[in-house]
């Protein structure tokens, strides 16, 4: 088929229209929003969206964010099993503050009715006097936005991790939990088709609020065995807050030391508890030194280190040293 | 409005030390399911603590505003504390009968004259009402929405890494305290000194639990902090020692078992223990 030259003139016209409109737009929306009338963005709005809606409404549009959230401890804050065990069925009120709070603004948090089952969600998060409060100045054609420091700083996890905020707070090291728990990559905020094509690439935090690793860079290990004594000593030399670190959740490092003779055989074995709630965590920056006496001839020792989150009874392993004498 | 807010809460004190619970003869009995639509979980606020405060404040409204012949309020609280008291009456159908709306509405009567005595006889028969309930009921609602239970607690031993009932717990917490001392009764300091490690190691577990209800770290100064601490370092230098010294042996046993289990049990057994025979009965 032959398509008349006019046709291909209109059609090419057409295109430029739409581009330079498109350009115009992806301009006006991005740096200048503030030329867009009010009655326009009105039309634009989803009333809905300030009805604290379940954080699925959200994923319409910040699909990635949403997928992130879901894999995030903060989803599961109020159905977590090991946390209805320990709140005793979800009863005891002094709990629910900060698994189920209403809205985060740098305080302890107070509960809320509605979607308990979302737990820490989008909106217990972002929204505050009926915008969405984030880090960046921007406009967002169908809710309101504003610009809010306080998300890239520790203050506002410090929110309901009270007790790791201040561990951080003491060690004055400037990074903050965002920069390790939510590293950022540049990305689109939305992913609703239209909008991803209007808006520019960002940084966008990891929403799924990363654990965090411990490696040997991170502990530092030293041990030596003479005839009579073990000594091992564990230094947290990165992690500006005690290792495992916790509010009222159980995480625990197991150290387990067995002891051989020359056969071969074990001869002895000794346990430590490294745990947050036995006030036995890995301070930052300082050397916790463990001694034991050793009442049979020992060859060889051997550590290992084993790490158990909050949520569950299971541990994994993090690193096995032989000590020899 | 902070002094008047002080004003009404002294009143509120005076109020219930006016009318003593009468309480020799003690039963505990657990409260009705109904008033549990009123404290969390159900509600998001403790509703009938809230109904508590709203009629001791409009009942002590009355005087305050008697004695300063503001006689407008003194009207306003009688009124109000008839409404709230109605109201309160209706929340928990078992307890309807605890409530005389007319000596409430008697007592409104009285105040409404302005005449202090007047008032003040009134309120007599009224607040005896209040008295009554709180004697009967007070410690069973403290009980039921203020402790959580042991018994639904799970330990993990640190010694076999398995996990057990509280109550339970306790018993092997107590047969390993038993192997310190017994061994050093009969003189085996070494075995004693074993004895020993595992005896803290499953001492210092019971810190982990205290976050299952508390949420400030501050508790863990009494039965799990420093007296405690002092008192197994206390024990592991005379087991360590060439010659250990009963003398301080015993002191630091002795030290541990008041510091921490006596007072320990003190403060948090006497619920325990409530909250046990009442599980036991809805087991029936
Ligand atoms: C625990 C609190 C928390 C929850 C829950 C949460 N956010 Fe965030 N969000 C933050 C913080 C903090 C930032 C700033 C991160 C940064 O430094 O970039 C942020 C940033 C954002 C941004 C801006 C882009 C960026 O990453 O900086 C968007 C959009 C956003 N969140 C949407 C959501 C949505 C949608 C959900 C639910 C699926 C959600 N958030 C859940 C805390 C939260
Ligand atoms: C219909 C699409 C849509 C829905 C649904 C939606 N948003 Fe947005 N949101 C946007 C757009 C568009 C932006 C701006 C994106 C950009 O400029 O890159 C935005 C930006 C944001 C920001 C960044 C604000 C800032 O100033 O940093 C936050 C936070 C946010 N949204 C939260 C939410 C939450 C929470 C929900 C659910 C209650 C939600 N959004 C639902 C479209 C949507
Ligand atoms: C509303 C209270 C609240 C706020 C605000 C909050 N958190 Fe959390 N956070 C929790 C709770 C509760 C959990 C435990 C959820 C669970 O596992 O049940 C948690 C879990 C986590 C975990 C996982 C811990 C683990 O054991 O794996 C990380 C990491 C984390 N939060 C980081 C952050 C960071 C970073 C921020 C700030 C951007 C933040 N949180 C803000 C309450 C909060
Ligand atoms: C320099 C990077 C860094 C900073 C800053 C940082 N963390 Fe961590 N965090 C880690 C690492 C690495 C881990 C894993 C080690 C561990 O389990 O403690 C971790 C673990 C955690 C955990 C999991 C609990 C546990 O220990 O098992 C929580 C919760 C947490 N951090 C919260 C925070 C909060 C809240 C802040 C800010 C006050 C913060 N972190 C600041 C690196 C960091
Ligand atoms: C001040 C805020 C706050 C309060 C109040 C609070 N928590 Fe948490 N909770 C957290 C934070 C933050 C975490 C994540 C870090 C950690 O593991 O402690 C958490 C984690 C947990 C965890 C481990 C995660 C999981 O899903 O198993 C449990 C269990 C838990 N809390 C139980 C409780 C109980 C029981 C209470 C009431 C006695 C309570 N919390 C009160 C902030 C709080
Ligand atoms: C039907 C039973 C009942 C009656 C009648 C009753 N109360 Fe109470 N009241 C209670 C119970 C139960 C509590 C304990 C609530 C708690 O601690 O959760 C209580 C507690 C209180 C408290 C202490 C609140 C606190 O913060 O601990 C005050 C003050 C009080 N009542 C005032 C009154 C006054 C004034 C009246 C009479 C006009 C009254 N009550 C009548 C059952 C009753
Ligand atoms: C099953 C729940 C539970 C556990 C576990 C528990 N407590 Fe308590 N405790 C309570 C309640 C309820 C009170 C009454 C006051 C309150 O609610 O804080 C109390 C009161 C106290 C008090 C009196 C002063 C105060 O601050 O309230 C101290 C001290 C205390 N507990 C220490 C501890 C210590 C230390 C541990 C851990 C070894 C612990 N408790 C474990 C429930 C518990
Ligand atoms: C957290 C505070 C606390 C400390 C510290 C504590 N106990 Fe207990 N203990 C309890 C509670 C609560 C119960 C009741 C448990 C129940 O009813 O299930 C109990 C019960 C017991 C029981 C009875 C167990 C049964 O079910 O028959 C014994 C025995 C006991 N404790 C011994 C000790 C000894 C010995 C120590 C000190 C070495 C100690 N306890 C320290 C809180 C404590």
């Amino acid at each position: 088929m032959k398509i008349p030259p006019r046709l291909t003139n209109l059609l090419i016209g057409f295109g430029c229209l739409a581009i330079s409109s498109w350009v115009m737009l992806y301009f006006i929306i991005n740096e200048k929003f503030e030329w867009i009338p009010k009655e326009v963005l009105e039309l634009a709005r989803d009333p809905e969206l300030l009805e604290r809606p379940e954080a699925k409404r959200c994923s319409e549009c910040h699909e990635a964010i949403y997928e992130a959230w879901k894999d995030s401890r903060h989803s599961l804050s109020w159905t977590s099993k090991t946390y209805i065990e320990a709140s005793e069925n979800r009863t005891k009120e002094k709990c629910l503050a900060c698994h189920i709070p209403q809205s985060v603004r740098g305080e302890k948090p107070t509960p809320r009715l509605d979607r308990r089952e979302e737990g820490i969600y989008c909106v217990s998060c972002h929204f505050i006097d009926n915008k969405m409060n984030g880090p960046y100045d921007l406009m967002a054609p169908p809710h309101p936005t504003v610009r809010n420091p306080d998300y890239g700083r520790s203050k506002f996890c410090g929110s309901c991790h009270e007790k790791t905020f201040k561990q951080w707070q003491a060690t004055k090291v400037e990074d903050t939990c965002q920069d390790c728990h939510m590293p950022r990559t540049k990305g689109r905020l939305t992913q609703k088709f239209g909008l991803n094509l209007l808006h520019k690439k960002r940084m966008v935090g990891d929403h799924r609020f990363l654990h965090g690793e411990i490696t040997e860079k991170d502990i530092i290990v030293e041990s030596e065995l003479t005839e009579k004594m073990f000594t091992l000593s564990l230094l947290n030399k990165t992690i500006p807050h005690g290792v495992p670190t916790a509010d009222n959740g159980d995480p625990r490092l197991y150290l387990y030391i067995k002891f051989f003779n020359e056969a071969g055989d074990e001869v002895d074995n000794a346990k430590e508890i490294i745990a947050p709630q036995q006030e036995t965590e890995l301070p930052y920056g300082k050397k916790m030194v463990y001694n034991y006496r050793l009442f049979d001839k020992v060859s060889r020792a051997e550590v290992e280190l084993k790490y158990q989150p909050a949520w569950t009874k299971e541990k994994t392993d993090l690193w096995k040293v032989s000590v020899l004498r | 409005m902070k002094t008047l807010k002080l004003i009404l809460s002294l009143m509120m004190l005076t109020f219930l030390a006016v009318f003593p619970v009468q309480a020799k003869d003690m039963i505990v009995k657990e409260p009705p399911k109904s008033l549990s639509k009123f404290y969390p979980p159900e509600s998001k606020e403790p509703k009938w603590i809230q109904q508590m405060h709203k009629m001791s404040a409009h009942f002590g409204g009355v005087f305050v505003n008697l004695k300063e012949k503001d006689f407008e309020n003194v009207d306003k609280h009688a009124d109000k504390l008839v409404e709230e008291y109605k109201k309160t009456s209706e929340m928990v159908p078992e307890w309807e009968e605890y409530f005389d709306i007319k000596a409430a509405e008697e007592f409104a009567a009285a105040a409404k004259t302005h005449d202090i005595g007047k008032a003040g006889k009134a309120s007599g028969k009224l607040g005896k009402t209040c008295g009554k309930c709180h004697g009967d009921q007070e410690i069973s609602v403290w009980t039921k929405f203020h402790w959580p239970s042991f018994h639904k607690i799970k330990v993990t031993d640190p010694i076999d890494e398995k996990e057990v009932e509280f109550g339970k717990y306790m018993k092997s917490i107590s047969s390993s305290m038993k192997g310190v001392t017994v061994n050093f009764g009969e003189g085996q300091y070494d075995r004693a000194g074993k004895a020993l490690k595992v005896f803290k190691t499953r001492y210092m577990e019971l810190k982990s639990t205290c976050s299952k209800c508390h949420t400030t770290d501050d508790v863990k100064l009494f039965y799990v902090g420093k007296d405690a601490d002092t008192a197994f370092s206390g024990l592991a230098n005379e087991l360590n020692a060439e010659k250990p010294n009963p003398g301080n042996f015993w002191k630091n046993v002795g030290l541990l078992g008041k510091t921490g289990c006596k007072n320990c049990h003190l403060v948090h057994r006497t619920y325990s223990f409530i909250k046990e025979a009442w599980e036991e009965e809805d087991k029936k």
